[in-house]
């Protein structure tokens, strides 16, 4: 049933990269517990529109938890509270009247504060680009059904590839990690027949990118499985560590 | 041999360098409790299998030799490791709260390991660089577990090490990629139990030898 | 101005591949020599910009969002057709041909739907070679399933995230040009005017989102994939930054907008909830394959569903539709549930919305089975609503959520202005007035992969394009232009906010631009945009600079063109005087309260052209012409 809650907001914000940020304070007030969490940051940002204030700057774009686009700490949690949901589909009912809510961008070196809430996550489409692909231009392809595929592998694959690029797993990582996002897509594409004649090529390069872009290393805490909004699953890491390992031992590739 | 260095030199390459230090680790834990378990059969018995162990000579100095490499690897990659990672996040969060898949051991590691070497290191000038030309083995620890603070100490370390193992077995498997949906449980399982097993085994020699010296 | 689609000749099937053999071809060494701008980054825009850069073009890639991976096309959940009849259910190119050219209720182009559907089986196995993993059988093989205005299973799908799946696949081949370095791209740039040269195309004016820098880029022909304008209704299925700027922008430098309203409105979608919802979501149009719509039969009935006894249940389409009942499409289903809930049967705290009833399935099947048809969508509305569909029926109500209408290309994808290539949902080529689920992705994917690396070549054999730089004054007069608009919006400093005024447009267009539209309304809708319009322009408060981040701003840009454009969809509605797939105008109904085309003076695309400021559009036509297919009366009785 709908009702309203008010709550009080701790809001990361920061001008531009190079400037300090801080906390400032907000009230939230008679919010719909039908809303979504990024729905009541629209009504914090029309009223501070009205003060005369900046809004807060956050990024969002289908608000129906796939593109990827938005994400925040919520209280110390990547994407807030609930598992399995991305900041666009968290709703206020999971938070009560009176709340405290600390929101925080997400952080890591490889992802830079541009403003507030927002971060540059470009470092996750330069490891695509070093490798996330099967190289095949357009045209000359055999018939769709001339592989057959296991329904086992594809799936497999599917899991792997449900992912959609947020960067919680990095955020969530206590070591800033992007082990698992580029697991998934070594993984997808390691899986795959279609992806196996590079994919030595491919894990070798999308690890050293990743290592490159300022990224911790992973130590298996499995923060990012828990807080995936899509609930991507840490045996791609091991799969993709299986990968690297066949690469860099076995493979002709230096 | 740059493809060699790329490989261990990578963020995975160091996983696998912990993992295969922490393994061999693993191995000497058993092997090591598995000796201490004479302690129960008495003084004698504790003795002559310190005897048996010496008189294999230049054996035991390979596998010291091979678990002083183990040790450099794991001590030196954790570190560089844990610098890197403390790095990798140079704004803290102002909340931080888990969402369920740390674990007091996972959590820990550089702490509990740090801690392991500075014991490691005081548990061999104890009872392996000592003068035991006119003490054996059995008296040098007897001797020091009659010490209340000694008995607190090595059980706390004890502690610790099943803490740093029951992350560290299960985590080696997952870095080697020996992560399957049908044995991760067992393996988990395994690492819970090897822990308690590190925990409880090594943790109740010394009071024991405190409740018999 | 005459309009010429320059359809090739030759017979229907022959068509394409003739045109592809009379194209004048590029050399390879000479490709490298052509800069394309590619705007937009979806299912079109991303396969536009990997494959021509494959061919050796060199392209600059620009889209809004912070990475080319997460365009809207990613939120497409049910599939993509293709006439690869694996199923062997007797489906053939003609016959996808044949049923979206039905589907679109007449007013699609022959020549294209019918190129569409016979390059539909290439993207299937492109995708494949991608490493698109659609769903398959046992046996390893891909499976379908069967979609809304089809008998024939031709959809292949990656469980409900089909567009994910194919936007990745266009990405991860727009990532290895980018790494090759034949593709430069621009993220966070939102292209705000198209700068004409000699009368052509010759490139756009985009803000940097992050510094607030507008720049100026150049290149010897501009494609336009920027999505579809239903976002003008506040309120869609669109995502956030969906927008019409770059085609209205297009549209006052000449190029003609075509069929602006014809709008689809999506029956099944969960209903707005209060006044600060700030978008709508879908829910896969498969569940009203078991769920039965219903409304109370006493208007204010606000009992709780389950206290209201089956004698005062009204299934409004089951007793209306007796044949298709809950299966009718999706035009007809929007406007019965709006009819129903203007009655004052709608239910729900707001009373817009109608119950989607899963009861007698479960009764029937069983819970299990339903659950493993739908689980993952009775779990999305669980997480949406907190109301779980098993124990209580779904409310839904129609959302506004595809654009058919858009820029007037010809066969080759070219729009009025020489160098202006339209593809994927920006364009008005395929769909008619109505779309067909499944289609659009195929659309997209069509438009990028397959139709424009053949199509520009063609222009650039036969195009005079002398050097420009972007020092030439048509650069910096655009550029000085689009900061003084910029700046305009800052200095207004009025009482409102961009949002406010947005979701005020979003009400005059839903009343009366929506799901059944009659003259006086339009003509009302009309007026009230005129004055809002000039609220806006004094009225708007936008806060903030332009030298950074500034999402207020950006939003603000976009509604000025809502603005401006939705006046062209009321004209448009006003002057199409006949009901056409999602174009339904109350004096124009059968008997049944169906939609009545008037084939003898409608059959025609209309195609508008920019006139200047304050000035009426002026209106041209494109006749269709049917040399294949008989024009029939839908009936679903």
């Amino acid at each position: 049933m709908t009702k309203t809650i008010n709550l009080t907001l701790k809001v990361w914000r920061q001008p531009s990269t190079e400037s300090k940020g801080g906390f400032e304070t907000y009230q939230a007030s008679d919010i719909s517990t039908d809303m979504s969490f990024l729905e009541m940051l629209d009504v914090v940002n029309e009223k501070l529109t009205m003060d005369g204030k900046e809004p807060i700057a956050f990024d969002h774009d289908c608000r129906e938890g796939i593109c990827g686009q938005c994400g925040s700490v919520v209280n110390g949690r990547a994407h807030g509270p609930e598992k399995g949901t991305t900041l666009c589909q968290l709703h206020m009912r999971h938070f009560s009247d009176g709340d405290t809510i600390a929101i925080e961008p997400f952080r890591a070196r490889a992802f830079k504060v541009l403003k507030d809430l927002m971060v540059d996550r470009s470092a996750l489409d330069k490891v695509i680009q070093a490798g996330g692909y099967v190289s095949v231009n357009t045209g000359g392809t055999p018939d769709a059904n001339a592989i057959p595929i296991s329904k086992e592998i594809a799936d497999k694959a599917m899991d792997a590839a449900a992912c959609i690029g947020c960067g919680a797993c990095v955020a969530a990582c206590p070591n800033a990690s992007a082990m698992l996002f580029v697991s998934a897509k070594v993984s997808q594409l390691a899986l795959l027949p279609q992806g196996r004649p590079e994919a030595a090529r491919r894990v070798t390069a999308m690890v050293r990118t990743m290592d490159k872009m300022g990224f911790g290393n992973c130590s298996n805490e499995r923060e990012c499985e828990a807080e995936c909004p899509k609930e991507i699953s840490i045996t791609n890491i091991a799969r993709m560590n299986r990968e690297f390992f066949k690469a860099g031992f076995f493979s002709a590739t230096k | 041999m740059s493809w060699f260095v790329n490989t261990l030199g990578s963020s995975i390459g160091k996983k696998l360098m912990m993992a295969i230090s922490g393994l061999s680790f693993c191995g000497f834990l058993v092997a090591h409790l598995a000796g201490n378990l004479f302690i129960y059969g008495g003084r004698d018995a504790f003795n002559s299998y310190a005897t048996h162990l010496h008189s294999l000579g230049p054996l035991v100095t390979i596998a010291e030799l091979g678990l002083l490499t183990m040790a450099l690897i794991h001590v030196l990659t954790g570190a560089t490791l844990f610098y890197e990672n403390l790095q990798s996040r140079p704004q803290r969060y102002a909340v931080n709260k888990s969402a369920g898949g740390r674990t007091i051991g996972s959590a820990t590691m550089p702490y509990t390991g740090a801690f392991l070497l500075l014991f490691v290191i005081f548990h061999l000038l104890n009872f392996h660089f000592v003068d035991k030309t006119h003490i054996t083995i059995f008296d040098i620890v007897s001797k020091s577990f009659s010490h209340p603070a000694y008995v607190v100490f090595y059980v706390l370390a004890m502690i610790i090490a099943g803490i740093h193992v029951s992350h560290g077995l299960w985590s080696a498997f997952q870095t080697l990629g020996a992560n399957h949906p049908k044995y991760m449980p067992v393996i988990m399982m395994l690492s819970l139990v090897f822990s308690l097993i590190v925990g409880i085994g090594f943790g109740f020699l010394p009071i024991y030898i405190s409740l018999i010296a | 101005m005459h309009l010429d689609a320059k359809i090739p000749g030759g017979p229907l099937a022959e068509k394409w591949d003739r045109h592809k053999f009379e194209l004048k071809l590029i050399n390879p060494a000479n490709k490298r020599k052509f800069e394309i701008i590619v705007v937009g980054t979806g299912l079109a825009g991303g396969s536009a910009a990997a494959s021509l850069a494959e061919l050796g073009y060199n392209v600059k890639s620009y889209c809004i969002q912070d990475t080319p991976r997460r365009a809207h096309s990613i939120a497409a959940q049910g599939g993509i057709n293709a006439s690869k009849n694996y199923q062997n259910d007797a489906d053939s190119d003609r016959r996808l041909f044949y049923d979206t050219i039905k589907g679109g209720d007449f007013r699609a182009r022959e020549a294209n739907v019918y190129r569409l559907a016979q390059v539909s089986g290439n993207i299937i196995d492109q995708c494949v070679a991608q490493g698109v993993p659609f769903a398959r059988e046992y046996g390893g093989l891909l499976a379908n399933r069967s979609f809304g205005g089809a008998q024939v299973s031709r959809t292949f799908y990656a469980r409900g995230q089909t567009g994910q799946q194919l936007l990745l696949g266009a990405y991860s081949a727009l990532s290895r040009q980018i790494a090759a370095g034949k593709v430069q791209m621009f993220t966070r740039r939102e292209m705000v005017d198209l700068v004409l040269v000699g009368g052509q195309a010759r490139g756009i004016v985009v803000r940097n989102l992050i510094t607030g820098d507008i720049e100026t880029h150049t290149g010897d022909a501009v494609v336009l994939c920027t999505g579809g304008y239903a976002n003008v209704f506040f309120l869609s299925t669109n995502a956030m930054a969906c927008n019409v700027t770059a085609s209205y922008r297009a549209y006052m430098k000449g190029a003609m907008f075509a069929n602006p309203c014809f709008t689809q409105i999506h029956p099944t979608c969960i209903p707005v909830h209060g006044t600060y919802q700030s978008k709508l979501t879908l829910m896969s149009e498969s569940l009203r394959n078991d769920g039965r719509v219903w409304v109370p039969k006493t208007a204010g009935d606000k009992r709780s569903p389950d206290q209201i006894p089956e004698t005062e249940r009204d299934y409004f389409l089951e007793r209306k539709y007796p044949s298709f009942g809950n299966l009718v499409p999706r035009d007809v289903a929007s406007r019965n549930a709006k009819e129903q809930c203007d009655q004052g049967k709608g239910v729900g705290e707001t009373g817009l919305a109608v119950y989607l009833d899963f009861r007698d399935a479960i009764n029937r099947d069983g819970k299990d089975v339903i659950a493993q048809k739908y689980g993952n969508l009775f779990q999305m509305y669980e997480k949406i609503t907190a109301d779980n569909p098993y124990e209580k029926p779904m409310m839904i109500y129609p959302a506004v959520h595809y654009a058919m209408g858009g820029l007037w290309v010809d066969y080759n994808l070219m729009s009025t202005i020489p160098g202006l290539f339209v593809l994927g949902e920006a364009n008005f080529s395929d769909h008619g007035a109505n779309r067909l689920g499944a289609s659009a992705l195929m659309q997209g994917l069509a438009d990028g992969y397959f139709v424009i690396p053949y199509t520009i070549g063609g222009y650039f054999a036969g195009a005079k394009l002398p050097k420009v730089s972007a020092d030439q004054t048509e650069f910096t007069i655009a550029a000085k232009e689009a900061d003084i608009r910029t700046k305009r919006l800052l200095s207004i400093n009025g009482k409102r906010t961009v949002d406010d005024i947005h979701r005020e447009l979003g009400n005059i267009l839903w009343n009366y631009c929506g799901m059944a539209r009659n003259d006086a309304g339009l003509t009302k809708a009309r007026t009230l945009i005129q004055s809002l319009r000039s609220e806006f322009w004094e009225n708007v408060r936008v806060p903030g600079s332009d030298k950074d981040i500034n999402q207020s701003l950006e939003r603000a840009g976009r509604v000025a063109d809502f603005l401006e454009f939705s006046e062209l969809m009321v004209v448009d509605a006003l002057t199409r005087r006949e009901s056409c797939g999602g174009h339904f105008n109350e004096a124009f109904q059968t008997e049944e309260n169906e939609a009545r085309r008037d084939d003898e003076n409608f059959c025609h695309v209309a195609a508008w052209e920019y006139a200047g400021e304050g000035k009426d559009p002026v209106f041209h036509k494109e006749p269709l012409v049917f040399e294949n297919v008989k024009l029939t009366q839908r009936s679903y009785k």
